[in-house]
């Protein structure tokens, strides 16, 4: 039994590497090298987007390098495409480990005719049906409230399914977040609610976030449990998300955990040089300090199973190659043409939405006579 | 007595023998219709603020609750955010929510929920997942509610791609349309008309029909000026069109039905027959949703025009309370309208 509302944060393995609790027996030196190699591959995914955004190929993107121990940790309690998760747009890390292919990802970010999302949203912002991974939307915490809703009709539905909705500690100052755990807790729903307390919002800390010590204590106005769970523990999160999983399977209803981790890069490209505008530089070398991959590492060695440099480097490299090669692919399947504007806005196309399109058409074939858009 | 505090559920009119037709009026039409897609559907589920043992605070939602149980039509968290956002997420999870707000001026705190998740999942998912669900709320003014309980913010919605606006004026076409809108694969804003809840009274067929959107009803014909309103305002229509016909002027008058989308070709033919068009609505005039019909008009039909397009609107002004009836068109302000197309 795991315990709600601890005043530290949940922690099985120090930074040194050395378990601080007993390893629980799943976490096996195999178990714990897969999920290294995810890891690894999330972060090098990380650095090759951003040479992707530096040469022009893509235009947004949102670092999850620090984050990775929270993402795939929860991605381990979610049953893949039973299971159903509410993203935030920092969750690439969670969809590359719940088996979102590459290849779709990469798709999204550089808006080709392969993206499943038809290059309508910005990048970074993907949907993966498959993984039951719902849409990402940019609005802050506008997937809350549908979360809740998604829950309460798996209730309704019978279903032995579990909503997981995750988003930012900035997430939680929304009115949408507060209405979505309220709405939930007040209809027992099976909702795991996760906050990736990465303590920044852009360039807004969480001291100015919010007044509360923490986050995961909210849960409590909400009458659910609260977990507060080191993000950068991956056996803590593991173990912590795939308690509360079953707990609500079990149904007891929605939980709230605050995995307290770090973006060691900027938000976006849009803040590039983070250090420079609203951050210490010595802040960030503290939680480079507690690198999750590391910590990982650390622990595999401990445990008289290394990963080797050549090992590592060579996982390193296969990624860089993978990625080069989507790349190629999703950018040889051309751009979207602007047909795809006016699909999926309705089930069926409306009339002023064919007559727009029958302008459009004939703008786009040279054709387009006088007068305005029909 | 203000209409939110008229508790008496309506009664439900006796089949005519023959046809099978009934007289009803148009809350008990929801309540029907709502009842009859329960029955049909078991995804189908109700919810919202009073919606339950309250039956609602115009009583639209009488009795479901006694008949469908508490899990299927059940009251929610006082918070339009919750409601419509966890419709949304039913709705995407497989349910066919119809979620009602109380009031159309209450909203506000849903809107986000309406314009960046129901409107846009579909498209922002590449279809991977859809929202179809109907947003139930009453709108309008005539009820001596203030500016909190009478403003029409239809154009806030009708401005949103993905989302279809509709807005019934009598009992047929309130059952025809939300039996469409629980039907439909898409977010739907169902504004009904609270001041015609039970002053439009009607036939209504026995058997299971629908009102397709984007289909105007020509209520009367006419070949002299094109009189064009949906909701609330339609009984003005006609008053001032049996005004203009004891003068000997033939108006065709014309109820929208819906917004999003709106029957563009109904309204140009009509006022291709006519020369004239009038359009009437209640919502503040700056940016109404009748500016774009007339934008269309005189874009489309402006040789068959003989006169500039009219509009009547509410004023630009929040709703006021003492001044209620003063703040509406007003068959009044109708026929002085057509008065000018018909002089000009």
């Amino acid at each position: 039994m795991i315990q709600p509302f601890t005043p530290e944060p949940i922690r099985f393995v120090a930074e040194d590497g050395t378990p601080v609790q007993p390893l629980p027996e799943r976490f096996t030196p195999d178990l714990l090298r897969e999920l290294h190699t995810l890891m690894l591959r999330a972060r090098e995914f990380d650095r090759k987007l951003i040479t992707l955004l530096r040469q022009g190929r893509t235009t947004f993107y949102a670092q999850s390098s620090g984050m990775e121990a929270t993402q795939v940790g929860l991605a381990r309690s979610i049953r893949v495409g039973h299971d159903w998760v509410w993203p935030y747009y920092r969750d690439h890390t969670l969809g590359l480990a719940m088996g979102v292919p590459m290849a779709e990802l990469l798709s999204q970010c550089l808006g080709t005719n392969s993206d499943s999302s038809r290059g309508r949203q910005m990048p970074h912002h993907f949907a993966a049906q498959a993984q039951n991974f719902v849409s990402i939307s940019s609005s802050i915490a506008s997937q809350v409230p549908p979360a809740a809703g998604n829950a309460m009709a798996q209730k309704y539905l019978g279903v032995d399914e579990l909503t997981v909705c995750t988003f930012g500690d900035g997430a939680t100052s929304e009115g949408d977040w507060h209405a979505g755990l309220n709405m939930a807790g007040a209809a027992k729903a099976p909702a795991m609610f996760v906050c990736e307390n990465n303590q920044w919002a852009i360039s807004t800390s969480i001291r100015e976030q919010t007044a509360s010590e923490t986050i995961h204590i909210k849960a409590k106005a909400y009458g659910m449990p609260g977990y507060y769970v080191d993000g950068n523990d991956l056996v803590a999160v593991m173990e912590v998300c795939g308690y509360v999983a079953d707990q609500i399977r079990a149904g007891h209803g929605p939980a709230l955990v605050e995995c307290l981790t770090y973006r060691v890069g900027s938000h976006s490209n849009a803040d590039a040089d983070a250090e420079k505008h609203y951050r210490t530089r010595e802040e960030v070398e503290e939680w480079l300090g507690r690198d999750p991959i590391t910590r990982v590492e650390k622990l595999l060695e401990h445990l008289g199973h290394p990963v080797s440099a050549e090992e590592r480097a060579a996982l390193i490299a296969s990624t860089h190659r993978e990625v080069d090669e989507q790349v190629l692919k999703a950018e040889a399947t051309g751009q979207p043409d602007w047909r795809i504007m006016f699909e999926d806005v309705y089930a069926d196309l409306p009339g002023h939405l064919r007559d727009q399109e029958a302008f459009l058409r004939a703008e786009q074939t040279g054709q387009a006579g006088q007068g305005g858009q029909a | 007595m203000t209409a939110t505090q008229e508790r008496t559920p309506t009664q439900g009119g006796a089949p005519d023998a023959e046809t099978g037709t009934r007289t009803i009026n148009l809350i008990q039409a929801v309540t029907e219709t709502i009842a009859e897609e329960m029955e049909r559907d078991s995804r189908v589920v109700l919810f919202g603020e009073d919606v339950g043992a309250r039956g609602g605070v115009f009583m639209a939602t009488a009795g479901l609750q006694e008949r469908f149980g508490p899990r299927r039509v059940f009251d929610t968290p006082l918070s339009e955010a919750s409601i419509v956002g966890a419709a949304v997420g039913m709705a995407v999870r497989g349910l066919r929510p119809i979620a009602e707000i109380q009031f159309a001026d209450y909203m506000g705190p849903g809107f986000d929920q309406i314009i960046s998740q129901a409107a846009k999942i579909r498209y922002r998912s590449g279809g991977q997942f859809t929202a179809p669900m109907v947003i139930r709320t009453p709108s309008g003014g005539g009820v001596k509610g203030g500016h909190h309980h009478s403003q029409s913010p239809e154009s806030y919605y009708t401005h949103t791609p993905g989302l279809k606006v509709v807005m019934p004026s009598t009992p047929y076409d309130a059952k025809g349309l939300l039996r469409s809108a629980v039907r439909g694969e898409d977010p739907v804003i169902f504004f009904e008309p609270k001041r015609l809840y039970r002053a439009a009274k009607g036939e209504v067929p026995a058997h299971d029909y629908v009102v397709r959107f984007g289909e105007a009803a020509v209520r009367r014909e006419g070949t002299d000026l094109s009189l064009i309103g949906y909701g609330g305002v339609m009984p003005d229509l006609e008053k001032a069109a049996d005004a203009l016909a004891a003068e000997g002027v033939s108006v065709e008058v014309i109820d929208l039905r819906s917004l999003v989308p709106w029957d563009k070709d109904r309204v140009l033919s009509s006022v291709e027959k006519t020369g004239r068009a009038v359009l009437v609505s209640e919502a503040p005039r700056i940016s109404n949703f009748m500016g774009e019909v007339a934008y269309v008009i005189q874009e489309q039909v402006f040789d068959s025009l003989t006169a500039p397009v009219g509009q009547v609107a509410g004023f630009d002004t929040p709703y006021p309370y003492v001044q209620d009836k003063v703040y509406l068109p007003g068959p009044n302000r109708i026929v002085a309208a057509c008065v000018r197309a018909l002089n000009y």
